[in-house]
């Protein structure tokens, strides 16, 4: 009467435990569960904790017996425990000293493979592959591709067809393309953010995504600003990109700017604080100065760029005069894809 | 199908689909096979019963966090004595509240230590005192042999709060299954004749209903660990030729109440992939119409017992953690 009062423990190693095994990482596959289900199946198996580890995405996932995830930090692999590597970089551990006995070997085999399974499907969102991304990307972005070679790139790339999507214009040139709900961007990356539309309007987003990217800066402190710019947040102000590529009105601003900025190392994170229209005891905490020390920096800078930072017009020209300066200074980045 | 007498004059789908780690578990125990409960399988089921739920004497111990005892109480009047089960925390702080356990079961397996570590995992926290009824089962004591065991149970609390260390303003009733629809009767048994007042009561997917007849208990024929022919036989064992009659007491199908006013707050939770989803979604409802204190929990593509099957499972987690939560609420006001 097994099946009437049964529950889920360990196996033993008997002859119906290899197949119980392969009955459960099949029904497993068969509805779609996720990675910390095929971990938590092998450790509830075989008894001991289960490790998940993939070394191209950094990913660590470790369930003990009981079903618990662990959280925190993982202990280390030890070389005698059982394992059972994968495409040379998917691994699962069962904390055990080897060898594997037959359930041991067969959760092994079943849960590693299962995880090879999930992280192909969902390889595209993850990019281990930037090269054949890249083909894809110009595929996607290619309005005179056919419907359907643009259809399958999406698809490849882990995006839906029916759901909206954006371009990132990297500031070295590149293009990439993710699903507009997911807001995370790669760390370090600099670069423009092209507006959320429908995967076949994409290629009309090109221009303001990478319009976008002449709008970031380095971060540091001799070119301070953000890193990240969405065309969507620019509004209006994305045809200043165009108005300085047209040579229209930048000269005595821009060359004000660059006249302050030499004055002194501090000068453009400071004007780059002002503009950012706070009010100046936010901006001398956001500097680290005293404000009193921010007050005679802000007269200097008065002096040297010839008006008045202390009312919103002086402020606004600022604000702009610092966005031509960069719009001039990443000229390249919309031609050039080496970049910097 | 065959006999669609009383199914609902509505549409049936196919049975919502079971959490995939659930499932998984279960074709590992159930081997494909179907499960049904029939009469002449109840033998088996105690032995098997006893053997997966019945809980040691290590179990109760709990490397020493808890003593046990087994104490002859009164029965029912004109019936014979009942034995209980008391684990009593061994840093008491008196008086302590009561978790009052009554096993599930079918209305015909089980005994005082089925399920009970479950049930010292949720009084440990507290410091709760749980005591465990060995009632009678079905189908050689029939109605109301079971519901009356678990009062005189209850009663035998409340008198020997005392000596118990029990804090006779604290008593929670819990069961799950057929000790879910036990526990519900013994509330509304203590209602009616204004004995013990409990405090909560927990119903873990609860069997409240003889007329098996919901849209859930027709979607879910020949699914799942408990399906309708199973139910027929746990009722049937317990009310013998009344089943799904005209006059079929609420102290036995609790769904069959008219009244669920003035009851303590229930917790009640269902998996939405098994017969009882509709009977306990309808109980949480009525209490809340009738004015009560009810919380509901349906967990999506849990069949029956989902959490004892595969406790390890991450919706077995949540269900537990949630039935923590309930009684950590209850006992803090």
């Amino acid at each position: 009467m097994r099946e009437l009062v049964g529950r889920v423990e360990a196996l033993d190693p008997d002859a119906g435990a290899a197949l119980r095994v392969i009955t459960f990482f099949d029904q497993l596959m068969e509805r779609r569960a996720g990675l910390e289900n095929v971990v938590r199946g092998a450790a509830v198996l075989s008894g001991h904790p289960a490790v998940l580890i993939d070394t191209d995405r950094s990913l660590r996932i470790r369930v003990t017996p009981d079903g618990a995830r662990t959280e925190q930090a993982l202990p280390a692999p030890q070389a005698e425990w059982c394992r059972l590597t994968v495409d040379s970089h998917i691994t699962v551990y069962l904390e055990h000293p080897g060898p594997a006995g037959p359930v041991e070997a067969m959760v092994l085999e079943r849960a590693a493979m299962a995880a090879r399974t999930i992280l192909d499907r969902t390889r595209s969102r993850a990019r281990p592959h930037p090269h054949h991304d890249t083909e894809l990307v110009e595929v996607l972005l290619d309005a005179s591709a056919p419907t359907e070679d643009r259809h399958h790139a999406a698809k490849s790339l882990g995006l839906s067809r029916s759901a909206p999507a954006r371009v990132i214009a990297g500031f070295d040139g590149s293009l990439q393309v993710t699903a507009a709900v997911t807001e995370v961007l790669p760390d370090d990356l600099r670069a423009g953010v092209g507006p959320a539309v429908p995967l076949l309007e994409l290629p009309q987003t090109v221009a303001a995504a990478r319009a976008a990217a002449r709008f970031t800066a380095d971060g540091t402190p001799t070119d301070p600003g953000p890193q990240v710019v969405r065309a969507e947040d620019l509004g209006g102000l994305i045809m200043l990109a165009a108005a300085v590529d047209a040579g229209l009105g930048a000269g005595p601003d821009i060359a004000a700017v660059e006249r302050t900025a030499a004055a002194a190392p501090w000068m453009l994170a400071t004007l780059d604080t002002l503009a950012g229209g706070i009010s100046l005891r936010t901006a001398a905490a956001a500097l680290c100065v005293h404000h009193s020390t921010l007050h005679e920096r802000m007269a200097q800078a008065e002096r040297l760029l010839g008006w008045s930072l202390r009312e919103q017009p002086g402020r606004l020209r600022l604000t702009v005069a610092l966005m031509l300066r960069r719009l001039h200074r990443n000229r390249a980045a919309d031609s050039v894809p080496s970049g910097t | 199908m065959t006999d669609t007498g009383s199914v609902p004059a509505r549409v049936t789908g196919p049975p919502p689909p079971f959490d995939a780690e659930l499932a998984a578990g279960l074709a590992v125990v159930q081997g494909g096979a179907p499960v049904t409960l029939t009469p002449d399988l109840i033998g088996a089921l105690r032995t098997g019963h006893v053997a997966a739920h019945e809980v040691g004497d290590d179990g109760l111990r709990r490397g020493g966090s808890y003593t046990f005892a087994d104490h002859v109480v009164p029965g029912p009047p004109g019936a014979p004595d009942v034995t209980v089960l008391v684990c009593t925390p061994a840093a008491v702080d008196v008086p302590a509240p009561v978790i009052y356990h009554i096993h599930d079961g079918g209305m015909v397996a089980g005994t005082r230590r089925s399920g009970m570590t479950p049930m010292l995992d949720l009084a440990e926290p507290h410091g709760a005192i749980v005591v465990s009824v060995e009632y009678r089962l079905a189908p050689e004591h029939p109605y109301p042999a079971q519901v009356e065991d678990c009062y005189a149970g209850l009663s035998w609390i409340a008198e020997h709060a005392d000596a118990l260390g029990a804090d006779t303003e604290r008593i929670v009733i819990v069961g799950v299954s057929a000790g879910g629809g036990l526990a519900a009767a013994v509330t509304l048994l203590a209602r009616d004749r204004e004995g013990p007042a409990l405090y909560g009561q927990l119903l873990g997917y609860p069997m409240l209903d003889d007329r098996n007849d919901s849209y859930s208990t027709i979607q879910m024929r020949g699914f799942g660990v408990w399906d309708q022919t199973s139910n027929e036989t746990g009722w049937r064992a317990l009310l013998g030729a009344a089943y799904g009659g005209a006059n079929v007491s609420p102290y036995a199908a609790p769904a069959r109440a008219t009244d669920l006013s003035g009851l303590p707050p229930a917790y009640i939770d269902v998996g939405s992939a098994e017969i009882f989803r509709d009977e306990a979604m309808a109980y949480a409802d009525r209490i809340w119409q009738a004015g009560g204190d009810a919380e509901l929990h349906v967990w999506p593509g849990g069949f029956h017992a989902f959490d004892a099957w595969m406790p390890q499972a991450a919706l077995s987690q949540a269900l537990t953690r949630a039935r923590q939560d309930w009684l950590r609420r209850l006992l803090a006001s």
